[in-house]
């Protein structure tokens, strides 16, 4: 099974995915969905009124769902859940966060203590994100 | 030079313990090697034909004796007692152990180096001039705008993950010494009529299978909108970049497909969102780093040219390595010296821990205590008083990196090749050996002036033989390792703009490529008009005469 871990206020919790979101794809959505978005998706001005926005990697590698996330958090000012999923790992939830994501799936099979132990490896960074309000205020930003 | 602060230093700690988990949580067998695989590439970890390789990031080339002895500490440590310096101005260590990398890392990071970005699919470390802060050409000093770009590309949650590798050079001199026609971004500085900084931005340049000159796309960018606008580049490419082809998946694939005007403006839709908000880079920002590159403390010396010429008629060697080596300083009574690799019977860019030492001990004696490695494979001291060159000359010469060939013929640009790297198709380190053996006449090198010969073992470019006056390209040809050659390359230095070399013709054995190089250089030495540059004679004449008299010969 697999697990997702969601943001609560400033804690993460792991929780097992006993629900599957009713996912509709862009082409079937309405407002108040949960939208599935393949990474290659434009970002949509109506998507904000969507309940649930997922966005499925199709490999950890690629970064396309990161530019995503965050002209959804950005452009489209989608202030709802955004959950990755599909092939992603442990260590690069981290970077996921930062560019907006709040609910992480994690596939079968990984080990959710160690992704919510690497969410954030760093105290600090060199540049902005769209996570940055969220984050602990001690937390430094070098550039913008 | 940067220093760090606490921030840059607690990050590098955090980066050294997050790489030491994903080390040890592979070598538990919790990651797969396709996964630790993209890790250990972006800690700078290549796993090569005989043992992994480790890229050391020299960020803009600049570093410190201190971080060199460190250098020098881990070729004796963990390696064989040697390191390398690449095209792109980093060290490379061909032999680490992989359970060891932490390690190194962490002696790294006591020094304030890294290896971080230096591989994968991320935006790499940004190179500028080797002469940068010493050039008497330069019109301002390119490594703050360089060191806020480090900072601002390292660990960058949203451009981690890119289609392809991605390099930025930069330039602020009137000479090109930064290739930036032939990165993903070239940016060049300058002032505009205000006397405010701005960039001229090129995009899409680059070398590998799909030779490609930059576009310019935005000129006279103001400083303050650097970061958003670079930004903008990124997402675009990262969004719309291939993904189904990694021969493909390079920026400049994606700026010809779109056009050099349509990929301007979908930058520029997605920069109007973002480009008055906070991604503006302040001028109190930048400050604490102009500071950080600020001149050294100058004395006001003689320029010792009463001496020099003394010892120009004592040391005819000394002569020739002023000749070429040497290059005029911004500041009176101040050079800028190259010393050079490139010694006959060594691989280009080869350095021992003991010549690092002595490199480092230099350094500390007559240069602030700072040096560079450069685009072509050497090591430079950027600002040495004059009346030092003999006693310099003298100890590089006792360390073999007084050869006076700078710029010239056997001053040969090489990739690793098919001695270490997994990619390559041939061998290329034979090749330049074979050619330092052949043009070993100082005079007649000397006499042939500047000329650029750089060589790749394969289509991947790692040696830029597209840019060489003289390319030489090994290439595989049913298993038999055979060598293509171009001319009339350039990488945008000394007044000529960056150009492509035109291949001659079928390729030729290795043992054939001294011969067919001797070839080439009798139709320049009989062809040129006084003075006249390979290049611009090249550029006049065109590729025919040479192409028929190597291939007369061949019959």
């Amino acid at each position: 099974m697999s697990t997702t871990i969601k943001r609560n206020g400033d804690e993460w919790q792991a929780q097992a995915a006993c629900i599957v979101p009713d996912w509709k794809q862009p082409e079937e959505w309405q407002p108040g969905d949960a939208l599935l978005l393949p990474v290659d998706a434009e970002p949509n001005p109506a998507y904000r009124d969507a309940s649930l926005i997922g966005i499925e990697f199709p490999a950890f590698t690629d970064g396309r769902g990161l530019s995503l996330a965050v002209l959804l958090r950005t452009r489209v000012e989608y202030s709802g859940e955004l959950r990755a999923t599909g092939a992603i790992h442990e260590d690069v939830l981290h970077y996921m966060v930062r560019c907006g994501f709040d609910a992480l799936e994690l596939p079968p099979g990984r080990d959710a203590d160690t992704a919510v132990r690497l969410l954030a490896p760093y105290s600090g960074h060199y540049q902005g994100s769209v996570s940055q309000a969220q984050e602990n205020a001690t937390r430094v930003q070098r550039w913008a | 030079m940067y220093q760090y602060d606490e921030f840059d230093r607690q990050f590098l700690n955090e980066r050294v313990a997050h790489y030491r988990d994903q080390t040890e949580r592979y070598l538990a067998g919790n990651l797969s090697e396709e996964e630790f695989l993209q890790l250990r590439l972006r800690n700078g970890l290549y796993v090569q034909r005989l043992a992994p390789m480790l890229r050391v990031a020299v960020p803009y080339g600049t570093l410190s004796a201190v971080q060199l002895r460190k250098l020098a500490y881990i070729a004796r440590r963990y390696d064989r007692g040697y390191g390398h310096l690449s095209t792109r101005q980093n060290m490379q260590f061909n032999w680490p152990e992989l359970a060891e990398v932490p390690d190194i890392l962490e002696a790294l990071a006591s020094v304030e180096m890294h290896a971080i970005q230096t591989s994968g699919s991320c935006i790499r470390n940004v190179t500028t001039d080797e002469f940068s802060g010493a050039a008497a050409d330069e019109v301002l000093d390119a490594r703050p705008y360089c060191e806020v770009l480090r900072q601002w590309s390292t660990n960058h949650p949203e451009f981690e993950w890119l289609p392809r590798k991605f390099k930025i050079a930069v330039t602020g001199a009137t000479h090109d010494r930064a290739a930036i026609a032939v990165h993903d971004i070239g940016l060049r500085a300058y002032h505009d009529a205000n006397g405010q900084v701005v960039f001229d931005v090129y995009v899409g340049g680059g070398l590998g299978r799909t030779p490609v000159i930059g576009a310019l796309i935005y000129s006279g960018l103001p400083e303050q909108h650097l970061l958003s606008y670079i930004e903008s580049i990124m997402r675009v490419y990262n969004r719309y970049g291939r993904r189904d082809n990694k021969y493909k998946a390079r920026i400049k694939i994606l700026v010809r497909a779109m056009s050099a005007e349509g990929f301007k403006a979908k930058v520029e839709e997605d920069w109007a969102h973002i480009k008055g908000g906070s991604a503006q880079l302040n001028p109190a920002d930048l400050e604490p780093l102009q500071a950080a590159f600020a001149p050294p403390l100058f004395e006001d010396l003689d320029d010792q040219q009463a001496d020099i010429e003394q010892w120009r008629l004592q040391h005819p060697a000394f002569s020739q390595w002023l000749h070429h080596n040497v290059v005029p300083h911004k500041q009176r009574g101040y050079a800028a010296v190259t010393l050079s690799t490139k010694a006959t019977g060594v691989p280009p860019g080869d350095v021992s821990d003991e010549q690092m030492d002595a490199v480092a001990d230099w350094a500390d004696q007559y240069s602030f205590g700072e040096l560079r490695i450069s685009h072509e494979q050497n090591f430079v001291l950027p600002h040495v008083p004059r009346k030092h060159l003999l006693t310099l000359w003298q100890q590089a010469q006792e360390q073999g990196l007084a050869t006076a060939n700078a710029g010239l013929l056997t001053d040969m640009i090489c990739c690793p090749g098919g001695d270490y790297c997994s990619l390559a198709n041939a061998k290329s380190i034979p090749v330049a050996e074979a050619i330092q053996r052949r043009f070993d006449d100082y005079d007649y090198v000397h006499d042939l002036g500047e000329l650029d010969i750089n060589i790749s073992g394969c289509m991947n470019a790692c040696g830029h033989h597209h840019v060489g006056n003289i390319g030489i390209l090994g290439v595989d040809k049913k298993g038999q390792e055979f060598y293509q050659i171009s001319i009339g390359g350039h990488s945008g230095h000394s007044g000529h703009d960056a150009a492509l070399g035109q291949i001659v013709g079928p390729s030729f054995a290795r043992e054939e490529v001294s011969d067919v190089l001797a070839t080439i250089l009798d139709v320049y030495v009989e062809q040129r008009i006084e003075d006249e540059s390979f290049l611009s004679c090249f550029q006049r004449i065109g590729l025919d005469p040479f192409k028929e008299r190597i291939y007369v010969n061949n019959d």
